[in-house]
């Protein structure tokens, strides 16, 4: 059921869906609204009946996909750790058929993906991290007002239950203009997914398996991904890997003066960093100079490859968009671009991207992103872009240069720019985002969020539905 | 048969290294016995260097970005003589590998008269982060050389990372010549160092 019923967004043709959009949460498929305010809330469950009880009854008020063109609504999603799994006492038979990254959990894979040094699990904000994350529940909306009452509707639901405690609460959004903590517009370039009923926009290449993003359906392989059992718990599930980073816009701010004498210098190298100037205009189309209108154009912002940039020359080899979705970039690696797609709901917390700080205290400020990364196999993805694609260059032939923008930079790290006649390699690049948590939680369908509310103690499913 | 080695070593220092060295060779044949006396210096020095080896992915070493891997598989009847009958026609030439861009080397080996292959390999990264690339673009080529394995699920099966790992055993210990050089950084070194020679020729 949705929250609020007023405003819907119009103009979007739709293909046939073939999804079962009724049953798979609408954060999936839905974009966040523009403007876009929210709240993720984490909570822990002490008690396996008073969990299953705030699911029951939060139930009815998650959204489905099948509402999604009306994405200026408020909506709820709700996602369950393993360690949540386990509290709500699903069985055990169903809790070992869940991928083995899962269980294992976002703080015990640091080591493949990558999560060191500065990144490292040890200096994770809590709760991360601490086995005690068991229940994630966020509001999107597209006002602060809508976002206060679908707060209020969520929180009416577990609060008061003895045995499910509130680990913390994070707004996000409200940012002017809905540019990320660095300054940029962003969210643009998202895998089309096919039945999913969504057209895809201009550029958005052709339609990935949906089984790739929900389980239950064939992927690019052609057969559907290992869903946990039973089927009604599995079926039309997915997986969201959260990630919370610090943005520290002192050092970026430092780096763009250092390494540029103008503002011009300073925009250009922006956009270098990441392939698309801050207003969301591509370098591939827009390589010398901004061109805000067409950033702000869906059915344009996105419509190019890389056949006339080969070597970079607008957009370097290893900007931050080149890395996330190659397109037709040759890589050195044999590699399949559509098997390695996340659906990315970026959220954006703490005060706006100020282009004037430059202290190192502004870079401790508590600002960035809480990122959810979605698909049927969100845990081997983001391993794979970690170790492959974000923290390594040998696959776009940029020897051991990383991601400028969430990369995890070494002492001394680099980052080129393909240049006429010679190359401009700048030296001494950071980290520009801190990982500060993360964890890995399953986005149920909802007929598997009524089947875990209904389970009782012995994991079997209670008689009565309430 | 998947046998992990285990990763918790203790740390011992040089002299407890040689006490230990000299327990195992206590009843070595005479030539080890002699060639510990005789090599103990260079033993020394390399017991004092630190670790290179670290775990690759779910099971294997791996030295700076390049690892090892190593499957037997039982060969399903007749399953041998039709491996060996396409290697010899294929005269060594693996075109899917080269596009794979990660493997630097490659050995099929039957043993145990023909019941069994060692399959091993040198490859750059984590052995399991391309193999559903592999199960979308070159399928059918790994398919032809292990569908004789016993059980081969098939590279598109979701099973067939499992089955891999099942049947993976780790080298007891391994040395790898330019730890730090993958396959793409080999091949971008060839065209420049080539590219600085003629530039060279040129301005002579």
């Amino acid at each position: 059921m949705s929250l609020v019923h007023e405003g819907a967004v119009g103009s979007v043709s739709v293909s046939a869906p073939t999804l079962e959009l009724h049953e798979i949460q609408a954060t999936v498929l839905r974009q966040r609204p523009a403007p876009y305010f929210g709240t993720h809330v984490l909570l822990s469950v002490d008690d396996a009946r008073a969990g299953r009880e705030a699911l029951r009854r939060l139930t009815p008020y998650i959204d489905s996909a099948a509402g999604w063109r009306i994405a200026a609504n408020a909506w709820l999603s709700v996602g369950i750790s393993y360690t949540g799994l386990q509290a709500l006492r699903v069985p055990a038979e169903s809790l070992a058929s869940f991928p083995e990254a899962f269980r294992f959990g976002m703080a015990a894979r640091a080591r493949q993906l990558r999560d060191e040094g500065v990144n490292d699990p040890k200096s994770w904000d809590p709760p991360f991290g601490t086995s005690q994350v068991h229940i994630g529940v966020s509001a999107f909306s597209d006002s602060e007002e809508k976002r206060r009452r679908a707060l209020a509707i969520a929180r009416e639901q577990y609060e008061g239950l003895s045995g499910v405690r509130v680990l913390s609460m994070q707004d996000f959004g409200a940012q002017p203009g809905d540019l990320n903590p660095l300054g940029y517009k962003d969210g643009i370039d998202q895998p089309a997914i096919e039945g999913s009923g969504v057209e895809p926009l201009p550029g958005q290449g052709p339609c990935i398996k949906a089984g790739e993003f929900i389980l239950g359906y064939p992927g690019e392989a052609g057969v559907p991904l290992p869903m946990p059992h039973p089927d009604v718990l599995g079926r039309n599930g997915t997986y969201v890997g959260l990630r919370k980073y610090q943005s520290r816009v002192g050092a970026f701010n430092r780096f763009l003066h250092a390494h540029g004498a103008t503002e011009d210098e300073r925009e250009l190298l922006a956009a270098k960093l990441v392939g698309r100037w801050r207003s969301g205009a591509p370098l591939t189309l827009a390589p010398d100079v901004d061109n805000p209108a067409l950033g702000a154009d869906p059915c344009r912002n996105n419509d190019f490859n890389y056949a006339t940039d080969p070597h970079g020359r607008q957009a370097p080899l290893g900007c931050h968009i080149r890395r996330m979705n190659p397109r037709d970039t040759e890589l050195t690696r044999l590699t399949d671009v559509n098997i390695h797609r996340l659906i990315r709901r970026g959220t954006t917390y703490g005060p706006p991207y100020d282009p004037n700080a430059l202290s190192v205290e502004a870079d401790e400020i508590p600002r960035g992103v809480y990122f959810l990364f979605i698909s049927a196999k969100a845990m081997a993805t983001m391993e794979f872009l970690q170790q492959e694609w974000i923290n390594e260059g040998g696959f776009i032939g940029t020897g051991e240069e990383r991601d400028p923008i969430i990369g995890r930079q070494e002492d001394g790290a680099t980052f080129t720019i393909p240049k006429e006649p010679v190359r401009r390699r700048i030296h001494g690049i950071e980290t520009f985002n801190v990982l500060r948590g993360g964890e890995y939680l399953f986005m149920p369908s909802l007929s598997a969020l009524k089947w875990i509310g209904n389970l009782d103690e012995t994991g079997s499913i209670e008689p009565k539905e309430r | 048969m998947a046998t992990q080695t285990a990763s918790t070593k203790e740390t011992l220092t040089v002299e407890q290294k040689i006490k230990k060295v000299r327990e195992l060779y206590a009843d070595a044949p005479e030539i080890g016995k002699a060639a510990l006396e005789k090599g103990i210096h260079d033993l020394e020095r390399e017991f004092a260097a630190s670790s290179v080896v670290q775990n690759a992915g779910r099971i294997g070493a791996r030295q700076g970005k390049v690892s090892e891997f190593t499957v037997f598989f039982p060969f399903g009847k007749g399953g041998a003589k039709r491996l060996r009958g396409l290697l010899e026609l294929l005269e060594g030439n693996f075109l899917g590998a080269d596009r794979v861009g990660t493997v630097h080397d490659m050995r099929f080996v039957f043993l145990d008269n023909d019941t069994k292959l060692l399959f091993a390999t040198t490859f750059d990264g984590e052995w399991d982060a391309y193999i559903d690339d592999f199960a979308t673009k070159i399928p059918n080529a790994l398919d032809l050389l292990f569908c004789d394995a016993v059980g081969w699920p098939g590279l598109r099966s979701p099973k067939v990372k499992d089955y891999i790992a099942e049947h993976q055993v780790a080298a007891e210990a391994w040395y790898v010549g330019s730890p730090n050089l993958t396959v793409a950084e080999t091949r971008r070194l060839e065209r420049v160092g080539k590219a600085v020679e003629e530039f060279l020729d040129k301005v002579q």
